[in-house]
């Protein structure tokens, strides 16, 4: 290794080692202790070092899990679904519907601002919309539709997907609107010059050249939702645990930190491959803009 | 040799990194002259606290926990942050067999004898031939429903799987829910259930699932259930729910009843973190609490029962007694009293199921 | 003017909240012309491009396409094409799906061999027969400008509209395409309507260029037109560049205008048919091109005498600036001359007295309110 180099690396060495350590010490350890309790063996009243894969036969075996596993990636699969509805008009009314530059600054940031209330005040509201005296119920008797309030707001999965969906809505606004920002209007105006009317050049045009922000926009929504655990919580009702809420029993009331441990392992397998699929989708969906 | 170094490297930072990890639990560890409790809500006010403090030197430190499960949670991730814990007697012979805790010298707690002996002498406080916690305070867990919704008053723990109440059911999101259907299902031996006992109480729990709103996991959480009108029954712990909904003043009333399935009794106990360096401190508050300011502070604070009747004999009024259930053994006894079920990770299995259940 | 103008403009204007960004203007395209739109930014030519595109919509007039009215139409529903600035090639696309993507769009129901033959010629026709299959970002700008070219013609449009479209290659390339454009013109036959800022590439390319300045058309005419009978100053000196020098008229009689300099001098004038008569005393503005001053052969009229300021050799002509005599101290004029003439009279050196000669003919006349 010649000064020159040697010195460089120290440079590098100097500059990342402090991410490289937190990140080693927060993040990878952490990590690998999960995975190694997840060998481990449940012993009543605790649980004992072990290398075994019982767990994960368990998780695969008992029903009881595989339905929450799926109970859980339909609800984020929604969560997304429903987040995409909303969010991409929402995005695509700012960039291309909103002319005034400060109008549209001050509609995003409307969008956005949500994010600094906190999570569990938010979630929360929705409880007081949903429920029985709420919100909804009082509107929809005022103007004379029901005479009894309506319990099916609140308390089952559709109130927590609706939750859910405001919550994690900016997440997919967020990148919409920064790769529809970045879709030059001549584009545009090109696939109008070429006789193509305004619905079809957005299906053959714009949404092709969004579809990063789509993705971007779906992973984040998709990972956040599925390993949600307050919604549940607060404005699910008795069908509504999901995975996040197993793995608190598991390392809370049951005591079983290798079962949870497992499960916390799937659920980081789960959501790598949900990463790996989708950044390989952005791959192939990136074009050069400009 | 380049790469044999850059591995020792590694290890070191390794090595670093592990013991950086192992620190950081103990960030906070107890120590003499400060004493953490690891206790309910309303256990450890400035009511009465600083009465102790003033008398004995000891500075007191109170964390909360939302459930009986969180002392086996909090205590298993190790670090020895706390020396006093209250759980309930269900989960007393927990924190015994996790070696969490150490027998009680009861020489050294003043007033020990004078604790209702149904609750000192308790199979479960007494384990091994010796004591493992003192008893603190006691309540119970009955009924509660909204009288105007009713056209007959319930008397049964059937009303909670009446299907003509669906969607207006609660039920508290505790293991305890499978000692409630069992005692529905006329079983007696609610904390020992046999394997087809208790695939007949899951069974029923699930048949109940569509008539449930939401199981709640919280005082605080039923009584906004109860106040917002979402549901018109449930189970729920005596004296809090009643009096906080009813304090609202809605335009309803709800209303305490004992089913004639009898109600569940709880009873909460103090006992010695292992290990703990405030053995002295850890005593001296023990004996407070047995002590009229600590009974008379804390069933004040807290609307629940005292353990300790001859501790109470002279800080409360004949009114207050008759209303805690003081000296009233007969109450005491006509409670169905909790106890850890002999085969715990069973039932927190079958408890589990019921809730994933689709 | 034109029979049966494709492209009418009647009356149409536009503006952006307070900024007027075309006046009230009429202006006709013929069959097959090549026009261009021709001023500096914010003249208001872009904005009468787009407006024929159907980017923007006019707040006045009517705009009328190849005898239709298209004034309220969408550009989708208007008989144009138009090659884009910066091309605006769909990077999502290869080449070939650039250029069929006019004729793929169900509404435009072109069935796929047909679809295919003629991207196929569109291609052959702008030389990119091999480039179909790659992705836009892999060309380079005269490629990708050539398939901005045939994305534009494969639908066949009455007009074709290119918004500075050699504005983003480099100068050598530009001429090469100034050649292509010209060449495709013919071939196609159909009317170009061009925006450019440089008046060369107006002049080399256009039958008529339309010269626009403040929202407003200054004058319309051929190249040579423009260049030699400009109506205002400012187009003397945007196409071309020309000295303009106050002087006084001093009367005209039928076959020439006489001039008096301030110092003296008088200019004669040759008129055209339709010249304007100025009254006996008015300041005008003489314009005079820099390449129709010559070095004096010695005769007397329309000599112009001066100290040679700065000389900049320009390989087949010196290009010098002259302060002229009396009372034009603050005013210098320029003339190139060509090398053989500069050699024969001398050093062309600053400091040095030096006296030019203009033709009565190459003298231009303005009011002075006509202002630049």
């Amino acid at each position: 290794m010649s000064v020159q180099r040697r010195q460089r690396f120290g440079a590098f060495a100097a500059l990342f080692s402090v991410p490289f350590l937190w990140a080693l010490v927060f993040m990878i350890v952490p990590y690998l202790v999960m995975i190694s309790v997840s060998f481990w063996t449940r012993q009543f009243p605790l649980f004992v070092p072990d290398f075994q894969f019982g767990n994960f036969v368990q998780i695969f075996s008992d029903p009881q899990y595989t339905t929450v596993i799926l109970r859980t990636l339909k609800i984020a699969a929604l969560v997304t679904l429903g987040a995409l509805a909303l969010g991409y008009p929402l995005a695509y009314f700012l960039v291309f519907t909103v002319r005034s530059e400060g109008l549209r600054n001050l509609l995003y940031m409307s969008v956005i601002v949500p994010l600094w209330v906190s999570y569990l005040l938010r979630a929360y509201t929705w409880k007081i919309i949903l429920g029985t005296d709420g919100a909804v119920n009082s509107l929809l008797r005022m103007v004379g539709l029901i005479d009894e309030p309506l319990t099916v707001f609140l308390y089952n999965q559709t109130s927590m997907v609706i939750t859910l969906v405001y919550i994690f809505v900016p997440f997919m606004v967020m990148p919409l609107f920064a790769v529809l920002s970045n879709i030059p209007k001549a584009l545009i105006e090109a696939s109008e010059d070429l006789g193509v009317g305004p619905f079809m050049t957005f299906w053959k045009v714009v949404f092709p050249l969004s579809l990063g922000g789509v993705v971007a926009g779906a992973t984040m929504t998709f990972c956040l939702s599925f390993g949600d655990f307050v919604a549940p919580v607060l404005v699910g009702g008795p069908d509504g645990t999901m995975v996040a809420n197993l793995l608190q029993s598991q390392f809370g009331a049951a005591l079983n930190w290798p079962l949870g441990s497992a499960l916390a392992t799937l659920v980081l397998v789960l959501v790598l491959a949900v990463l790996q699929v989708s950044s390989r989708m952005d791959r192939a969906g990136r074009v050069g803009l400009g | 040799m380049t790469k044999r170094l850059r591995v020792t490297t590694l290890a070191r930072l390794g090595t670093c990194a592990l013991a950086l990890l192992a620190m950081l639990p103990q960030a906070a560890p107890a120590s003499a002259g400060e004493l953490n409790i690891l206790t309910w809500e309303g256990y450890a006010t400035p009511d009465f606290i600083p009465k102790f403090e003033e008398s004995s030197g000891c500075k007191v430190t109170a964390s909360y926990v939302g459930s009986n499960d969180d002392f086996a949670a909090k205590l298993a991730a190790g670090g020895g942050v706390y020396d006093i814990i209250t759980p309930s007697l269900d989960t007393v012979p927990m924190m015994r067999l996790g070696g969490f805790v150490e027998p009680i010298n009861i020489s050294k707690v003043e007033g020990f004898d004078g604790i209702y002996s149904e609750f000192s002498k308790h199979v479960d406080v007494t384990a091994e031939g010796k004591t493992w916690a003192v008893p603190l305070v006691w309540g119970s867990i009955s009924l509660i429903y909204r009288p105007d919704k009713f056209a007959t008053k319930p008397d049964s723990i059937a009303v909670l799987f009446d299907p003509a109440n669906k969607g207006k059911i609660s039920m508290w999101d505790d293991k305890s829910a499978l000692y409630w259907t069992a005692r529905y299902l006329g079983y007696d031996n609610i904390y020992d259930l046999t394997d087809e006992q208790l695939d007949a109480v899951k069974a029923k729990l699930i048949e109940q699932k569509p008539l449930i709103r939401k199981y709640w996991a919280s005082a605080g959480e039923l009584t906004e259930l109860m106040a917002n009108q979402e549901v018109y029954v449930s189970n729920a712990w005596n004296g809090l729910t009643s009096k906080d909904v009813n304090a609202l003043k809605k335009g309803f009333e709800v209303v305490e009843f004992t089913p004639k399935e009898k109600a569940e009794g709880w009873m909460d106990s103090m006992m010695l973190v292992k290990g703990t360096p405030n053995e002295d401190c850890a005593y001296k508050f023990m004996s407070f609490m047995e002590s009229p300011d600590g009974q008379c502070g804390l069933a004040k604070s807290t609307g629940y029962f005292p353990a300790n009747p001859v501790a109470v004999a002279s800080c409360m009024d004949e009114e207050m007694k008759k209303e805690r259930q003081v000296g009233n053994i007969d109450f005491v006894k006509s409670l169905v009293m909790w106890q850890q079920p002999k085969r715990l990770d069973k039932y927190l299995e079958v408890w589990n199921a019921v809730k994933v259940a689709p | 003017m034109i029979s049966r103008p494709i492209v009418a403009l009647s009356g149409v204007a536009k503006s952006y909240s307070s900024f007027i960004a075309l006046d009230t203007t009429d202006l006709s395209l013929g069959e097959g012309e090549f026009v261009t739109l021709l001023g500096p930014s914010g003249c208001g030519k872009t904005t009468t491009l787009r407006l024929i595109g159907g980017f923007e919509l006019a707040d006045r007039g009517r705009i009328e396409i190849a005898g239709e009215d298209v004034t309220a139409k969408p550009p989708y529903r208007r008989p144009v094409n138009t090659v884009f600035q910066e091309y605006a090639l769909f990077p999502h696309m290869t080449v070939a799906e650039n250029i069929g993507y006019g004729l793929s769009v169900k509404a435009n129901n072109v069935p796929a061999a047909e679809r295919r033959r003629r991207v196929t010629e569109a291609l052959a026709m702008v030389g990119l027969e091999e480039m179909g299959m790659r992705r836009t970002a892999e060309l380079s700008g005269g490629q990708r400008q050539r398939v901005a070219m045939a994305r534009a013609i494969v639908r066949r449009p009455r007009v074709l509209l290119l918004d500075e479209p050699l504005s983003a290659l480099d100068v050598k390339l530009r001429e090469g395409m100034q050649m292509e454009l010209k060449r495709l013109h013919r071939e196609l036959g159909i009317t170009f309507l061009m925006v450019t800022h440089d008046q060369q590439e107006a002049l080399a390319l256009s039958d008529r260029i339309v010269v626009m300045n403040r929202g407003r058309i200054v004058q319309i005419g051929s190249p040579a037109e423009l260049y030699d009978a400009p109506t205002t100053p400012y187009v003397a000196d945007f196409i071309g560049t020309s000295n303009l020098v106050p002087v006084r008229s001093v009367g005209s009689d039928g076959q020439f205008d006489h001039l008096l300099m301030a110092d003296g001098t008088r200019l004669r004038r040759r008129r055209r048919p339709g010249d304007r008569v100025f009254p006996n005393g008015q300041s005008v503005l003489a314009g005079i091109r820099p390449e129709r001053l010559l070095t004096s052969d010695g005769g007397e009229v329309n000599r112009l005498a001066g100290r040679i300021v700065e000389a900049l050799f320009q390989g087949d002509r010196v290009r010098i600036e002259i302060a002229l005599a009396g009372g034009y101290e603050r005013r210098s004029i320029f003339a190139n001359v060509t090398r053989t003439a500069s050699t024969a009279s001398g050093a062309i050196e600053p400091g040095t007295e030096i006296s030019l000669q203009v033709d009565p003919f190459d003298i231009m006349l303005f009011a002075a309110e006509d202002g630049q």
